[in-house]
């Protein structure tokens, strides 16, 4: 079992300090499972906050998720599924050797990603233009309170209290939309920069595949990518439902 | 009735739940003192008997099943009584007795109010309780988190922005009416209060802010005082049911320093116009300000608004601050000047004021 | 321990020539940009002990405030802010990062016969990341000073001004450092273990390690999200903590506790780690009941997770919950015992020498169990609502964190402290300064229960006349034990100047990590080491493995072998 620490002890892709490249491939991946473990409870002080706040104010939760579009959501949800499906595709493609098609599945995954940023973009940049925003902003488009807020903004919370309420008519907006709004750019927000960083680890692994450093024996940094990209698709399958669906 | 003596580690016993809390307190510290004598005891018996010298060796350790079970499942059944025992004793300290009486307790930076039943609000910072009757405290802040702690009571609970806190005590002695210089005069336990306007302090228990709400910026607050955190301090005066039932019913006293005044009641009514800050809307100079000027006020013909009129008299004075809004001077009609709850010894010192005003 | 055939023990004599990792490498850079654990462990020592000797100067400057009822030095405001950093440097700069940064790091991978952690750009990446977050910590300082207390209560905190937002930011971003680190230590002791080492074996400062970096994983992300939640509360008003716009204070309470509760065992179980190698090696003798320690560890991280509310006995919260936390917070007793009583346990039929590391090893078991027994007054429902916010609960909790941890952490500096440098330090100045250390610390808070119990309460810049003697007796054992530092300051710089050449294995210590080379070679081991015994198995080990330190000065003991 002794061996000469100073010499090269194995194949190239082998860091100095590990013995073999099985105890390298379980050392990663049981760090990456501790860092998604650490994701999880991150995530979950928001979880809980929403199942507190949705106890609270119902009624706010219920007019905030009618003011959502739930066929945005779903459009983003489906998108991210299947990216999950092709980061899926990457890894066997990484575990056969192929590397270009390793590389296409990663670019496809990329892809996805971006997709569902630009949903996202185009749903934010409409709330915060008509002003549905969280806490002290509600009702300031762009985050200027200084402005009344457009028509469109009177419309959508009417059309949304009456979805809610099953009413017709004009009613009364519930004070704590704002948190449901607080709770949504926070949940959201924090997922979009999950997103961000996973387009960035991703493409940092595509162009290592590109230089030829994966192979059917080293393909680790592929798989831990893609159980961090499962991560992030994981959290906005309870975000799409809990935000978007349950009114 | 003597003030009961405290110990070394905790002040005298001053209400029903304190000598309950304080058997608790023992017990534990029996226990430690137990503990702690057996663990450090054998650690340094064992140090000295197997210190490292000649001829002496290690012997490898074995382990004894039966006895780390023994040292794993006996504290259990201690802590067990303890967590039972500690249990009670608060629940008898959270849930007040049905005939207790209320006091509204109002925590700001950094100030307490106190509001008693049927409306009396005390002086600022001063919370008079009845002697062998139960007390509630139905606490509310307006800013950031506080906490009532009175240590001779053994009570506490944190006063939290948006919701109420409850807390209740039965004190169990007559605060001493004595006066001080400083906090060695009064006795143990206790602090010598803030001076009157006349200088003099008497010695009452402290009921200190026991959550941290900071300091202004600056040592001095608005008024010019050192205030923070640390000085959010009230005095606890235990008084005679009787004394408190007078008080309840006339409301606080006139001040010690009318006394020697010309007319002890305007006195006391001038000092009730500023305190309150009937001075931010009425002038007493006759200028302009959001509501009429008291100067001359007092026996004038008084036009309203919904066209009729009337005499400024006692009655006219009375309802003008119990109920501002039942009749409105013409041209003072979009101004909404809130009821204030005075007792009626307070209305006929501020009525004196006034009249003072249209001699 | 034994290596295969062929391979010998080194011996003092013969390892002049052996390249240690302080000298492999020379130049800045060679220590910027170094991978080796143990460089970056010594990076962290040095970080921590300068945030050390910051909080500590924090902690001077509020003893001589509170020195006389009324202003002494500085305006209620400056208190305030003063305290603050006290706690926010001491806990979030210091003492979580102490142990597992600097010490775990540089000893964890050698106790394990490893030649580095699993991932060694991670463990840079951590400590870049703490040293980021340290500088947050000083803008905030610079920009305005935080005066919320570390805790940051909200609404208090909301109201703040922005420095608020850079400090918070601070302790986000050391989280990270403590997560990375975590999950860097779980891989490395899954996966790292030399041939023979199988979890049996592990010894007890790596089981300590281990069950923190547990709850460093698992805790550390609720409090990074509360303090974001908090930032955008600042930012963007989002509405959940404060009371104005229908959030809930309390809630805050319950989230930052959540961490806060966890972060204490992530403070104290190092300390407790690094004390079971003290007690072994100082009684020459197996640590008994080791499976019972080992566990009460992970039991104690298990605990630590379900009893965050007793911190928040009169917030208001149910009388329910209340209850339910109360019951649970008792539990932390068990492990805590059991600790305690197997070290003592030890003691017996060992061959115990006091040199200064054992002192910090006995003085822990004296301060431990002060602090867990005034715990019992805390978890106790009824003497808690009396307690609660009082200078009793700050006496409480310097018991276990300093007492505990800082005793454990200045114990294991002295302990390890050839191993690291190469270098003996002068044994009698320490002795002198773990004097003073122990008196001042003991005159400081003992005098600090007293005060708790008789109602003075915390964070307090002024206070009533009956309790100036207590103050004054405070803040004197305070300088007693500023005074205790400074010496042993001097003692450990002494050391690096003019210290002898330590040997391999000073203390006569059977642990694996004095069986390589003083200072040790790069990877730790030439060769990869194959352990056939125990880290505590004394009677199994040779004489040659134990005494070839032998050096009179500083282990006189010898004589007592011989």
């Amino acid at each position: 079992m002794a061996s000469d620490a100073h010499a090269h002890h194995g194949p190239e892709y082998l860091a100095h300090h590990f013995e073999t490249p099985a105890q390298q491939f379980d050392a990663a991946k049981l760090g990456m499972w501790a860092f998604l473990a650490q994701e999880i409870l991150f995530f979950s002080g928001l979880f809980i906050a929403y199942g507190i706040f949705r106890t609270w104010y119902p009624e706010a939760f219920s007019v905030g998720s009618h003011l959502l579009d739930w066929k945005m959501g779903g459009i983003n949800t489906v998108v991210l599924l299947v990216s999950s499906f092709t980061a899926v595709m990457a890894v066997q493609k990484a575990q056969l050797g192929d590397r270009k098609g390793t590389s296409f599945f990663l670019l496809l995954t990329i892809g996805f990603a971006f997709g569902f940023m630009i949903v996202k973009y185009f749903e934010y940049t409409h709330k915060i233009h008509v002003g549905i925003l969280p806490g002290k902003y509600w009702g300031c488009p762009g985050f200027d309170c200084g402005s009344a807020p457009p028509e469109a903004f009177f419309q959508e919370v009417e059309a949304a209290i009456n979805a809610a309420y099953h009413t017709a008519g004009p009613n009364l907006v519930p004070y704590h939309i704002r948190t449901f709004y607080g709770i949504y750019f926070v949940m959201t927000g924090l997922h979009g920069i999950h997103v961000l960083v996973g387009i960035g680890i991703i493409l940092w692994v595509w162009r290592r595949n590109q230089r030829g450093e994966f192979s059917k024996d080293f393909n680790t940094p592929v798989d831990l990518v893609a159980l961090y990209w499962h991560l992030v698709d994981l959290i906005w399958i309870y975000l799409f439902p809990l935000l978007y669906l349950i009114d | 009735m003597t003030q009961p003596q405290g110990t070394v580690q905790l002040p005298p016993q001053l209400s029903t739940i304190a000598p309950e809390v304080d058997a608790m307190y023992y017990a534990i510290y029996w226990i430690s003192v137990a503990s702690f004598v057996v663990i450090v005891g054998a650690m340094l018996y064992f140090s000295y008997k197997y210190r490292r010298r000649p001829g002496h060796e290690a012997k490898p350790a074995g382990h004894a099943t039966v006895l780390e079970i023994t040292w794993t499942v006996a504290p259990i059944f201690l802590l067990a009584w303890l967590f039972h025992a500690g249990f009670v004793t608060y629940m008898h300290g959270v849930v007040a007795p049905d005939n207790a009486r209320d006091v509204r307790v109002r925590g700001m930076q950094w100030n307490w109010e106190f509001e008693h039943e049927g409306g009396v609000i005390d002086e600022l910072n001063v919370l008079k309780v009845p002697v062998g009757h139960p007390v509630r405290l139905i606490m509310s802040s307006s800013d950031v988190l506080h906490s009532v702690f009175i240590p001779a009571f053994r009570v506490k609970r944190d006063v939290v922005p948006g919701m109420y806190t409850t807390l209740w005590f039965e004190a169990t002695h007559l605060t001493e009416e004595r006066t001080c210089e400083r906090d060695a005069d009064c006795p143990e336990a206790h602090f010598c209060g803030r001076a009157d306007a006349n200088g003099v302090r008497t010695c009452a228990l402290p009921l200190f802010c026991a959550e941290y709400c900071g300091a202004p910026q600056g040592i001095q607050d608005s008024a010019g005082r050192n205030t923070n955190h640390s000085t959010m301090l009230a005095e606890v005066r235990v008084v005679s049911q009787e004394a408190y039932d007078r008080f309840l019913e006339e409301g606080p006293p006139a001040p010690a320093h009318c006394d020697a005044a010309e007319d002890p009641a305007a006195c006391w009514g001038e000092g009730l116009f500023s305190q309150n800050g009937c001075n931010a809307c009425h002038s007493v100079d006759g200028s302009r300000a959001p509501g009429p000027t008291w100067q001359g006020l007092w026996g004038s013909t008084r036009q309203f608004a919904d066209g009729s009129s009337g005499v400024a008299d006692e009655n006219y004075i009375r309802e003008s601050i119990l109920q501002p809004q039942a009749k409105i001077v013409t041209g003072y009609s979009g101004v909404n000047m809130p009821p204030y709850r005075f007792s009626d010894r307070q209305i006929d010192a501020i009525i004196a004021y006034m009249r003072t005003l249209s001699e | 321990m034994t290596v295969e055939a062929g391979t010998a023990i080194p011996s003092s004599s013969s390892h002049a020539e052996e390249p240690n990792y302080l000298t492999h490498e020379t130049g800045l850079k060679s220590w910027l940009f170094t991978l080796d654990h143990k460089r970056i462990g010594l990076m962290y020592l040095v970080s921590v002990l300068l945030m050390f000797f910051l909080g500590g100067v924090m902690a001077l400057l509020v003893r001589t405030e509170l020195l006389f009822a009324g202003e002494t030095l500085m305006e209620a405001d400056t208190y305030n802010k003063i305290f603050t950093l006290h706690g926010a440097i001491m806990v979030f700069l210091f003492i979580i990062p102490a142990i597992p940064g600097a010490i775990g790091n540089f000893f964890l991978p050698i106790m394990l016969g490893a030649k580095d952690v699993a991932f060694p750009r991670l463990n840079l990446l951590s400590f870049y990341i703490y040293c980021a977050g340290t500088v947050l910590a000083l803008v905030a300082i610079v920009v305005g000073s935080v005066d919320t207390g570390w805790t940051f209560y909200t609404p208090y905190s909301t109201r703040a001004d922005s420095s608020v937002i850079w400090m918070t930011g601070a302790a986000f971003v050391l989280g990270f450092s403590s997560i990375l680190t975590g999950v860097n230590f779980i891989s490395t002791v899954h996966k790292m273990r030399a041939p023979g080492l199988h979890w049996k074996r592990l010894p007890l400062f790596i089981w300590g390690i281990y069950a923190t970096s547990i709850v460093q994983v698992l805790a550390t992300p609720v409090l990074a999200i509360t303090l974001f939640l908090l930032i955008m509360e600042k930012t963007l008003s989002v509405g959940v903590f404060d009371p104005a716009l229908g959030g809930d204070p309390v809630l805050f309470q319950h989230f930052f506790w959540f961490y806060s509760h966890p972060a204490v065992y992530i403070m104290i179980l190092p300390g407790m780690a690094i004390v079971n190698e003290l007690i072994a090696t100082f009684s020459h003798r197996k640590i008994f009941g080791y499976m019972f320690v080992a566990m009460s560890s992970l039991g104690l991280g298990l605990v630590g997770f379900l009893v965050w509310a007793h911190h928040m006995f009169t917030s208001g919260m149910s009388e329910y919950a209340t209850m339910v936390f109360s019951a649970l917070t008792f539990l932390v007793a068990i492990p805590s015992g059991v600790k305690i009583f197997n070290w003592v346990a030890t003691l017996y039929e060992g061959s115990i020498s006091f040199l200064s590391p054992m002192l910090y090893g006995l003085s822990f078991l004296v301060l431990f169990t002060i602090g867990g027994v005034t715990g019992l007054f805390l978890a106790t429902l009824a003497t808690d609502i009396h307690l609660h916010d009082t200078y009793f609960v700050v006496a409480h909790f310097h018991y276990v964190m300093v007492g505990g941890t800082v005793f454990g952490f200045v114990g294991g500096l002295h302990y390890w402290w050839p191993k690291m440098t190469g270098k003996m330090y002068d044994e009698k100045l320490a002795k002198v300064s773990w004097f003073l250390v122990f008196v001042g610390f003991n005159v400081t808070f003992l005098s600090q229960f007293v005060m708790g119990s008789q109602g003075m309460p915390r964070r307090y810049y002024d206070y009533l006349d009956q309790f100036q003697p207590l103050h004054m007796a405070s803040s004197g054992g305070a300088y007693i034990l500023g005074l205790g530092f400074i010496i042993m300051s001097f003692m450990f710089v002494k050391s690096l100047r003019s210290g002898a050449k330590a040997p391999r294995n000073p203390w006569a210590s059977a642990g694996y990590e004095w069986m390589t080379t003083t200072p040790p070679h790069p990877h730790n081991f030439e060769e990869t080491p194959v352990m056939t015994r125990g880290p505590y198995d004394y009677h199994l080990c040779t004489e040659e493995e134990l005494w070839d330190g032998f050096d009179e000065d500083f282990q006189p003991s010898k004589k007592a072998k011989a």
